[in-house]
């Protein structure tokens, strides 16, 4: 039986090589349609960059049978769909991005490379948990000092030439922090031990870390405007404290802090209120400030359930539509079943994500990778949400799809710490049952 | 923690089904609501440079039709009849969306969307528009406009059996052609011109202004005697000057000019008797009256095809609690009354086609690029308004008020005519004056509601030698010319 269950080495990373030769023809079909809808004839002068982005599929999957061999299969196909599909849009958006995007995807592959070839085992980064939480908080709060303002954030760093998004690196340093604590006190965080009311509640000094992230959230979005770090950020140490522990006490009070903090912000903060007003009053100022999310919401109702056909519809009425609201121009141009194979994408990801975190068999990793994929999760979440007008909109990136650098790389590091966790348990499960085999 | 995560996938596939649900509203079931609202600019573009079809008068006279432009647009929308049409067809504007018909059926105008633009020269005519016959004729109306002259007010004729509009004339009138402009500029400098207007050229009175009816309404009572209360049509009013109003302070209810009236229904009709309506608004109680204003449709929206028709008004129960004296005005038409020239024309076509009020209509049939009959003229009762039985009594009253009572102004020779003449009392010595007639009587073709705005009067005969001649204009040249007419279909009535 056990000779029979066993999966070969190669067939992880054969599935994985199909289903990206799939992704490579949705997305290159969807490019020819692309540049025949806008221009009636495909412009020259990017098919290069589309090579090139055939190019860093090809180097990722071969990064993957060189470094993680024994990884999940399909986890990557869907990271690239999604990175694919996001490239066709923006080069069809403004066609001046197209190479900028494929240079960022080209960065983004050697930081993917780059983390599987010097981490060898996950578990490594609990030895950095307080650098990596000091590296966490500089970048989360350094905008504040040094940033500069970009399409009303003040979440951007510049360097040179290039402007980057130090939030989105946070995320990652946060999360690896956020586990390593949760980990290591976890007997005290999970042991109740007051009674608060009808419940037992752990001591109140566990409850200390999660305060004092809430106010540097709370400070994140007074002082740079960035609603969704902040709620991503927080949101994220919720989910490892839960997950972590078992304990519902931490979603309760999580839970009445974003609460508390949303209604804070909303009472104080003059962006945050004008935010609110423009979600729940769209049409109020539509030709002023509600401009961007009435055009998004005209987008998508545009192109219904088929879309306008990719090139055919009018997604450049949004402004900036090519980073926070790019979800809005997949759904006029592809439609309602477009905007959904979006979505599944990211159901899909997250599923694959938490059945890694699932067979994990140390904790760190399993509690690492739930958060890593809490965060894709969450954070398409929050940003879709914003767009179609579920919640609030807050500056957030799309997560492999809107354009920019710092999304992009931080994205695929964190897709490569997610196959390496992946690639770590299905070592140690072959390693175990050859023993057995060998045993019998 | 396996469990915890098996949680965290569901809460997240929960917030994900919830973006699903919005996906579905904004794109499936707000969609259409969101693609006509008017700040969307989306589907204006798009028109404004697809080809467009025409709009014909029943008599073959194109009313709007667009040519080839030699600019970024391709096509420029033009209307050959200037004015006369211009609260009718309404505008295709680039700047300011559309009005009138063109709005009401831009989708059949633009025809379907050929969303293949790449696959063009497969396509041998790409054209899908289609164009749209009015029931209303070039020649009617420019009779009606003739008629009104310098008065400002409105005429609408309507075929009381199809209820197809034969003519709608609002004055002042406006040339769309200023909107449809491509000089961008310049129209966005004769918009607001128009708006603020006093004269109010933009306006389509037909069916967008209301006015008090006036003594036009004493139809709606007097078929509310015959429907709810049979005793008031045999009860004799005593013949005053002027009708008490209790609980109003020493007010009362004067005829006009001091006359005095009274009698039976029939003679109060015919001489517009406000104290006798007075008290038998009174007799007839709220619930009544209230009934009968709605069977002739008060407090609707007329299902007419073109937008934002206005609700006429009659009060409702709370406005009459404790209010003897509003129910004696609210029978004369008067204080919070207050119907569109559509419905009032609406209410003398419902007693023309025996108590029948027809769902109100400007389209005769739609044609596409073949010629085919696309779309046919939607003729469908609206509602009941009186029996069959009201309606002949009611004819045969209102056809003593032209031939001798108020409205002789709108006899036409050989012809019998229903009529009910209307002064309104606006101000201190300014009224609206009112006719609303149908003929001929006992088979009717054309019913008309005229109405001008502002004149100066104080008496009930005012309304009827102003306006019945218009009326009598409009009818008369109807009946007697060779002008295409609404084809009722073949439809047994039950």
């Amino acid at each position: 039986m056990k000779l029979l269950s066993r999966i070969p080495k190669a067939s992880n990373r054969n599935q994985e090589l199909g289903l990206l030769i799939l992704v490579s023809v949705v997305v290159a079909g969807a490019y020819t349609l692309a540049t025949l809808g806008v221009t009636a004839s495909v412009p020259a002068d990017i098919i290069p960059f589309l090579v090139l982005m055939f190019l860093l599929f090809a180097a990722a999957h071969v990064t993957m049978r060189r470094l993680a061999p024994r990884a999940d299969g399909t986890l990557l196909p869907v990271a690239i769909l999604l990175n694919g599909i996001g490239y066709v849009f923006i080069a069809r958006l403004d066609a001046d991005k197209a190479a900028p995007q494929a240079t960022w995807s080209a960065l983004a592959v050697i930081a993917f490379f780059a983390t599987l070839y010097f981490l060898r085992s996950v578990r490594d980064l609990q030895k950095y948990r307080y650098s990596l939480a000091f590296i966490g908080l500089i970048l989360l709060i350094a905008p504040a000092f040094l940033g500069t303002e970009i399409n009303g954030a003040k979440n951007w760093l510049q360097l040179g030439p290039f402007s980057f998004q130090p939030s989105e690196v946070a995320k990652i340093c946060l999360a690896v922090f956020f586990t390593s604590y949760v980990i290591e006190k976890r007997e005290l965080l999970a042991t109740a031990t007051r009674k608060l009311g009808p419940l037992m509640v752990p001591d109140l000094k566990h409850f200390i870390p999660l305060l004092g992230c809430w106010l540097i959230a709370i400070s994140v979005v007074a002082f740079e405007n960035d609603l969704g770090t902040a709620l991503l950020v927080f949101c994220l140490l919720i989910t490892v404290l839960y997950v972590g522990t078992g304990r519902a006490i931490y979603l309760i009070l999580g839970g009445i802090l974003v609460f508390v903090g949303g209604l804070l912000a909303f009472t104080q903060f003059g962006h945050v209120q004008t935010r609110v007003n423009i979600w729940l009053h769209p049409f109020a100022d539509a030709d002023g400030r509600g401009y961007q999310l009435v055009q998004s919401l005209f987008a998508m109702a545009s192109g219904g359930i088929t879309g306008s056909g990719l090139g055919l519809g009018e997604p450049t009425k949004i402004p900036i539509v090519y980073a926070d609201f790019i979800f809005a121009a997949i759904s006029e141009e592809l439609g309602l079943l477009g905007g959904t194979v979006i979505l599944t994408s990211y159901v899909l990801f997250v599923g694959i994500g938490l059945r890694i975190a699932m067979r994990a068999n140390n904790q760190f990793e399993k509690l690492l990778a739930a958060g890593l994929t809490a965060i894709i999760g969450l954070q398409s979440f929050i940003i879709i949400a914003g767009v179609i007008r579920v919640i609030p909109l807050t500056g957030i990136t799309l997560p492999w799809v809107s354009y920019g650098g710092s999304s992009l790389i931080t994205n695929y590091v964190l897709l490569a710490l997610l196959l390496r966790i992946s690639d770590s348990e299905q070592k140690e499960e072959d390693e175990l049952r050859e023993r057995e085999v060998v045993a019998a | 923690m396996n469990s915890q995560i098996r949680k965290l996938g569901l809460f997240i596939v929960v917030l994900f089904l919830v973006l699903f649900v919005q996906m579905n509203n904004i794109q499936v079931f707000s969609a259409a609501a969101l693609n006509n609202r008017p700040e969307n600019s989306r589907r204006v573009v798009a028109d404004f440079r697809a080809p467009r079809g025409s709009i014909i008068a029943s008599d073959g006279v194109v009313l709007a039709n667009s040519v080839p432009s030699n600019d970024q647009y391709k096509y420029q929308r033009q209307y050959p009849t200037g004015d006369l049409f211009g609260n009718v067809t309404g505008f295709f504007s680039f700047n300011y969306g559309a009005e009138g018909v063109e709005r009401s059926y831009n989708d059949e105008l633009v025809g379907k969307k050929l969303r293949l633009q790449s696959l063009d020269n497969l396509l041998a005519d790409q054209n899908t528009t289609n164009d749209i016959t009015l029931t209303l004729s070039n020649r009617l109306q420019s009779v009606a406009k003739e008629a009104l002259g310098k008065y400002k007010g409105a005429v609408v004729a309507i075929d009381p059996k199809t209820g197809g509009i034969l003519a709608m004339y609002s004055n002042p009138s406006y040339d769309p052609s200023l909107l449809a402009s491509h000089d961008f500029p310049a129209v966005a400098d004769a918009y607001p011109k128009l708006i603020k207007s006093t004269d109010k050229p933009a306006l389509p009175r037909g069916y967008r202004e209301r006015y008090v009816p006036g003594s036009t309404f004493k139809v709606v009572t007097a078929s509310a005697a015959y429907e709810h209360k049979a005793d008031l049509v045999r009860k004799r009013y005593p013949t005053m000057q002027a009708l008490p109003l209790p609980n109003s302070g020493g007010r009362s209810l004067r005829n006009f000019g001091g006359e005095t009236c009274g009698g039976s229904l029939p003679s109060l009709l015919r001489v517009s008797c406000n104290s006798g309506f007075g008290q038998m608004g009174i007799d007839l109680g709220a619930t009544n009256m209230i009934n009968q204003a709605e069977a002739f449709g008060f407090n609707s929206q007329p299902p007419i095809d073109m937008p934002s028709a206005a609700k006429s008004a009659f009060p409702n129960q709370n406005f009459f609690r404790g209010n003897v004296p509003g129910l004696a005005l609210s029978a004369i038409g008067q204080q919070n009354v207050s119907a569109t020239p559509l419905q009032m024309a609406m209410v003398a076509g419902g007693i023309a086609n025996g108590g029948v009020v027809m769902t109100p209509h400007v389209m005769k049939e739609v044609r596409n690029r073949q010629g085919e009959v696309v779309v046919e003229e939607p003729i469908k009762t609206w509602r009941r308004a009186t029996s069959s039985e009201t309606a002949s009594k009611m004819t045969d009253n209102m056809i003593q008020v032209s031939a001798n009572g108020t409205a002789t102004g709108a006899r036409i020779p050989g012809i019998e005519v229903g009529a009910k003449t209307g002064t309104a009392e606006t101000t201190e010595n300014r009224i609206n004056a009112w006719l609303i007639s149908f003929a001929p009587a006992k088979d009717p073709k054309i019913a008309v509601a005229v109405i001008l705005e502002d004149q100066v009067g104080n008496s009930d005969a005012t309304g009827g030698r102003l306006a019945a001649p218009i009326a009598k204009q409009v009818m008369s040249t109807y009946l007697s010319e060779d002008i295409p007419k609404s084809t009722p279909k073949v439809k047994k009535k039950r």
